[in-house]
Parts: structure tokens; C-alpha cells; sequence
């Protein structure tokens, strides 16, 4: 799927990859698709009520060669 | 009869096991983390996990006290109620062990979580952090503690205050008989955190997070009985009447970063016969056993490591600011952050309050560090 921004910030443990998808989402443009990989398996959990809270999209979640990969779209 | 012929440590440390089991699946589960708490505060603005968290404290609050309140367990014998309030130690102590469980990716009691679900990462973590407590409560750093922090005190035993519980302040001060004071103080506060906690409809439909919070508050509860009345008794060497089987010898209930560092010792120096298991030794391999089986139920584990040399960087840092602080403050967000508040000790109040300021500021160092790459 067509994403806009990529984050990689797998290897880092929590807090640090809410932290930095913060930081990105702030940076784009509302429309916008950011994806984020992670290691950290508390991340999943992060991003859905991340999501929920800001109101950006989480468009997917899913678990892909040993990372899990998250779509964020801008609100 | 029957009751005498078990034997009071072998109930002590199953206990201590059960207990903290029920803690680490429970926990792993509901994603019940400390730091995860304040980050989802700092970061996002979302207060569902603090909600957790402030759940657990007022069920704990509440069964703590009716233990209290019915004469079931001796609780001001307890080391967060002792009298000497060492606030230095435990503001210090709490900042550090703050800034430690930021940089460490969570505190101790979510250190032993990851570990169940396969992080070689925080088993790193626990290892430095367990050295450093030991190195706090006997070696280098003890001396340090025991010199410079531990020495800034102010004594309520000499202002007449049996122990430096909110509700014997109260007595005290108001010349209130001391069971009407542990219940004019409780109750209010359990209440305020009640109120509070399920005022967010999003919270209180969250059936996970409800449960979480209460049963992770009644582990704590039982933490006391377990250790003050059923691990209370006549000592069959001493014939004297001892707390069996905990690190303190006195009541305990969970508590994580010296039972780390008493965990060690043991494995360590296994053959000297002076030492043994215990409630906190046990308590912390429960937690661990607790979140294995739910990692494995769930099919969540999965092996984890070092992703970097500054994640190694952290984590160790981390580590040794949560095995220093945990001891000087006199426990970590466990053991005074749920045990420790159970009690109404101020000394408690002071060290979650200085562990929550050490975190949230590193919270927003890393958000500022992150802004500028």
C-alpha cells in the first residue's frame, strides 16, 4: 500500500516509537499515510490508542517478517 | 490440627509465587506498565492505563486497611509505615528510579513482564538492575546511601507517631481514636480515586482494564494477609513470634527490585545455608512464570534483543538508576507505587510522587531529542 513517510523504528523499545511517530505525524500533511515499523511487541497495543485519541487513522496493523508494520493517516 | 502441620515458609513462599503469578498474567494481559502510563499521558493525552493504575492503588487502599481495621495483619510494623521518614532517600531514590525505568523501556515489574514474553533484553535489564540494588542494600553504593541520603530524616517517632501512616498523622493531630482516624482517611481517598477513575465512560465499558485494575489491587491485599497472618507465628527455634520467610523479616507485600537483587544472592551464593527462599524472591519468579504462560496462551512470545548500541546504552543506564533509586527509595512502582500506598504511608506518597516527576521529565527530554533529529 502507498504510504507517504516511512518510519523504522524497529529495535527501539517503548516509549521511544510512539515518540517518534509523533514527532513524524506532526511534520505531514493531513491526507497524508505514515508507516511504521516496530520490534517493540507493546506497540500494537501504543498505536490503537494512540490512534484513538488523536484521531489519526490507523489504517493497518499487521505482523510482517519479524516486525509489526502500522499505516497512520494523517487526520 | 490440620493447619499446624503446614508449615508456615512453605505457605509464605507458594504464596508469594501464587500471588505474584496471578499479578504477571493479569498484568501482561490488561498491558498494565507504569512508565507505559505516564507515556500514554505525555505523548497522546489518553488516561486509560493511569486509570488502571489509580484502580489498583484504591482497591488496595481498601483491602489494606480492612486488614488493618480488623486486627488481621500487625501492619505498622511494616517497612514503608516505619516511623523515620528518610525523605530524602525518598525523593532521590524515586527521581532516579524514574528517570532508570524511562530509559529502561519500564520499570522492574514490567522488566520481569517482558522477560516472561521473551525479552533477552530485559533479562539484561533485570541482571544490572539486581547488581545495583545489591550494591545499594550491602556494597559501594549502600555506603553512599547510608552516609549522605538515608541520615536527612525527620523522626515522627519522637513527635509521638507510632508510624508515619496519613491515618495515625490524623490521630495524632485531631486526637481522633486511631481506627476511626484509618477510617476517616481511607475512605475518602479510595472514594476520590473511585470517582475519578470510572468518570471516563471509556474506561469503565473497557472490561480488561477494569478487572485488571481490580485484581491486580487484591494481589497486593493478599500479599499482606499472606505474609502477616498466615506467615505469622512461633518461630520452632526461638519459640519467639516471627514473620517467616520474607527478605525484611517482617510483613511484606509486592515488592520488586531488592527481591531481584535477593534472587541473585541466592543463586549466587547458593551453598551458604543462611540463605533461603522467600516471599520476595518467590514473587518475582512468580511474575515472570505469570507472564510466560500468558505470552504462550496468547502466542505472543517472541525472542527479543538489543536493537542498537544506544538502546544498550539506555537500557544498561536504566538499569543501574532503577537498581539504586528502587533501594533508596525504598521500593519501585510496585512496591511503593501499590504496596507501599496500600499502607497510607507518607513516605510512600513522597516516593511515587518523585518517581512520576523523573519519568515525565524523561518522557519529555526524549520527545524534545526527538524533535531535533
Amino acid at each position: 500500500m502507498h504510504f507517504d513517510k516511512d518510519l523504522d523504528a524497529t529495535g527501539l523499545a517503548c516509549p521511544l516509537p510512539i515518540v517518534k511517530t509523533k514527532k513524524a505525524l506532526a511534520a505531514m500533511a493531513p491526507g497524508q499515510v505514515l508507516r511504521v515499523r516496530s520490534t517493540d511487541p507493546g506497540t500494537a497495543h501504543d498505536m490503537a490508542a494512540f490512534a484513538e485519541q488523536t484521531g489519526h487513522a490507523l489504517l493497518s496493523s499487521a505482523e510482517e517478517g519479524g516486525a509489526f508494520v502500522f499505516l497512520l493517516k494523517v487526520a | 490440627m490440620e493447619a499446624a502441620a503446614v508449615d508456615p515458609s512453605a505457605l509464605v513462599i507458594g504464596g508469594g509465587f501464587a500471588i505474584a503469578f496471578v499479578f504477571g498474567l493479569v498484568a501482561a494481559k490488561a498491558n498494565f506498565c507504569t512508565m507505559g502510563a505516564l507515556s500514554d499521558i505525555v505523548n497522546m493525552g489518553h488516561w486509560g492505563r493511569m486509570r488502571m493504575w489509580l484502580l489498583a492503588i484504591a482497591v488496595a487502599v481498601a483491602g489494606t486497611t480492612a486488614l488493618r481495621w480488623g486486627a488481621q495483619v500487625d501492619l505498622a510494623k511494616a517497612v514503608p509505615l516505619r516511623p523515620s521518614l528518610s525523605w530524602l532517600s525518598l525523593v532521590f531514590g524515586g527521581l532516579l528510579f524514574g528517570v532508570g525505568m524511562t530509559l529502561a523501556g519500564g520499570c522492574a515489574n514490567k522488566n520481569l513482564l517482558r522477560l516472561g514474553g521473551g525479552s533477552v533484553r530485559s533479562l539484561v535489564v533485570l541482571v544490572f538492575m539486581g547488581l545495583a540494588a545489591y550494591m545499594t542494600l550491602k556494597g559501594l553504593f549502600a555506603q553512599w546511601r547510608v552516609t549522605w541520603l538515608d541520615p536527612v530524616r525527620v523522626d515522627l517517632g519522637a513527635l509521638g507517631w507510632a508510624d508515619q501512616s496519613l491515618a495515625t498523622g490524623a490521630s495524632r493531630l485531631l486526637g481522633l481514636e486511631p481506627r476511626t482516624a484509618l477510617a476517616a482517611v481511607a475512605a475518602p481517598v479510595v472514594l476520590a480515586l473511585l470517582v475519578f477513575v470510572f468518570k471516563d465512560r471509556r474506561f469503565r465499558v473497557n472490561g480488561v482494564q477494569v478487572l485488571g485494575g481490580l485484581l491486580l489491587g487484591l494481589t497486593i491485599v493478599a500479599g499482606w494477609y499472606v505474609t502477616g497472618h498466615l506467615g505469622y507465628g512461633e518461630s520452632p527455634e526461638t519459640l519467639e513470634n516471627v514473620f517467616f520467610a520474607t527478605n525484611s523479616r517482617t510483613l511484606e507485600s509486592l515488592s520488586l527490585v531488592a527481591p531481584v537483587a535477593y534472587s541473585l544472592e541466592l543463586l549466587m551464593l547458593w551453598t551458604d545455608k543462611s540463605l533461603r527462599l522467600s516471599f520476595g524472591i518467590a514473587s518475582a519468579a512468580g511474575l515472570v512464570a505469570g507472564a510466560l504462560v500468558h505470552a504462550l496462551a496468547a502466542r505472543t512470545f517472541r525472542w527479543e534483543g538489543f536493537g542498537s548500541i544506544s538502546d544498550l546504552r539506555n537500557h544498561l543506564l536504566g538499569a543501574l538508576l532503577m537498581g539504586f533509586g528502587g533501594v533508596t527509595a525504598m521500593g519501585c512502582t510496585v512496591g511503593q507505587g501499590l504496596s507501599g500506598l496500600s499502607t497510607l504511608a507518607i513516605g510512600s506518597l513522597l516516593a511515587v510522587a518523585a518517581i512520576v516527576t523523573g519519568s515525565v521529565v524523561t518522557l519529555k527530554v526524549l520527545l524534545w531529542q526527538a524533535g531535533r533529529d
